[in-house]
């Protein structure tokens, strides 16, 4: 009886705040809306930039290469659906310094009106053993994948705010999702990102902007192909455990999550891939410290 | 029927999880343990030393202003409980410069000996609204609260996998399990902590060493005598019962040292999700109206 009325309660409050007209924010239309892409000159950003144009979107595409910009932008024209549809590119390192970065964005502004949607694609992943990555490492891909997301967030947030809409991509990753081998350096920054977008969202709601985070899986990119040259051996086993993705399935499942804006069994599951983690570990563990014996008495 | 088996299989399943070796870690004896705290002149770090010198360990002090850790020093050396015990004072940023760091350890290992136990408390905490906060703020955070906490921990690395001993511990905090209004800047450098934490976690496990990371509320410094993190080397270590919700919560992906403390998760969550809902509608509705209550400040500001 009393499990019944609990039963009720609960659903009468989940009801209750499904009502919320928080819970349904319009979707946002892309048609002549104002993209900007950092990162966009490759992987996932140059598609993500694909997409929204696709939908008749305008875009503006941030990126430190300028020949590599000129190329994204060649190709991303080709999808153009009518004639207004533009490609800004503007090169800039959107981690190095707020100014240069909020100086683009008013830039940017200037050509294709208020920013719509602010999607941070810019980032590197490094991956290696804690204590065999560079020390600079921590700090470089700290500024790259977090800060770089920061600084062009910060641009536009207040026009955001004031026109009551907007829309903010971050690209974490599963790794920012869980903690891997390899992947101290950049599980923190990918964490780093879940947290920045956790509080930030939470703070523009009441104005209409929503942030959208992405947990991409490994995605076969440049970016991807640069982690892999120093990746660990047992984090190439664990990573086998999950398939890898296009970057264009997963340009498409982000711009769909990013317009419209939503455990026991799933922790059990978490459980045991744990468990098949760490006994990869031990092996490799088990067979390097055999491999260094044999090789002492050899 | 089906329940049934489904149920045996997955208590089968986790009957073996429990009785895996990586389990069930020699607890860390705390005499003569030789343990680092950083940021170990003030707070919650001054409190986890006087702790572990309680319980007979030789301390290392690490922090940047020289008085303090004196101060520090003489308060922590009232709870000596033998004549051998010693607290060492080492004055350096943690945050600045890796070889800084790398030779203070070194200077403590040759003093006290290898580091048994690493408490990295070193940092600071801002908040304010995303657009407020002082644009430096963003790498500052992440620079003291995660870079600060990361040298530490790879200076005493290799030294803790090599004896097949050691314990680290990162300070997070619930605000690094939940980003919360005016903590864009503090949050993103707790959450890094952790994903830090998970990662060298599933490194080092095969080595004997453990890692904790603590999510204390983001108030006044508590007690840290209610918490036996360092002796069972639990992976979450959390206050109160606003925290143990928040921590099974948010466990995620995140290992489990005890097998009670995964069937608690594994029980909880749906529960727990559905409070953490109301809890979000109800932040949701304080901001709403504060806004509110602030356009309407401005509207009667302008027509006064």
């Amino acid at each position: 009886m009393l499990l019944l009325v609990a039963t009720f309660f609960m659903a009468f409050v989940l009801l209750l705040y499904m009502l919320s007209p928080l819970i349904s924010p319009k979707p946002l239309a892309l048609p002549g809306a104002h993209v900007v892409v950092t990162g966009g000159s490759s992987g996932i950003g140059k598609c993500i930039a694909i997409e929204c144009y696709k939908q008749g979107a305008f875009i503006t595409l941030v990126a430190r290469n300028e020949d590599r910009l000129l190329q994204a932008k060649k190709e991303i024209e080709k999808h153009s659906i009518n004639d207004k549809q533009v490609v800004l590119c503007i090169s800039v390192d959107v981690s190095q310094d707020y100014s240069q970065v909020e100086n683009v964005i008013k830039q940017a502004q200037e050509k294709l009106g208020p920013v719509d949607m602010l999607v941070n694609c810019a980032g590197m992943s490094i991956s290696g053993k804690f204590e065999d990555v560079e020390v600079s490492t921590f700090e470089r891909l700290m500024s790259i994948n977090y800060l770089g997301s920061v600084y062009p967030s910060r641009a536009v947030i207040t026009t955001m705010k004031e026109r009551r809409v907007g829309r903010i991509v971050f690209l974490s990753s599963q790794a920012g999702q869980v903690g891997l081998f390899g992947f101290t350096a950049y599980s923190s920054s990918k964490f780093a990102i879940r947290g920045l977008a956790e509080a930030l969202q939470m703070e523009v709601k009441p104005y209409n902007v929503y942030v959208t985070v992405a947990y991409p899986p490994d995605t076969d990119t440049p970016g991807f192909a640069e982690e892999n040259k120093t990746k660990p051996l047992e984090t190439r086993l664990i990573s086998e455990t999950t398939s890898i993705c296009t970057p264009e399935q997963v340009a498409k499942q982000i711009v769909k999550d990013a317009i419209v804006v939503t455990m026991g069994l799933f922790r059990m599951l978490s459980l045991l891939y744990l468990r098949s983690f760490d006994t990869i570990i031990r092996r490799c563990m088990v067979e390097r410290t055999k491999y260094e014996i044999t090789d002492k008495t050899a």
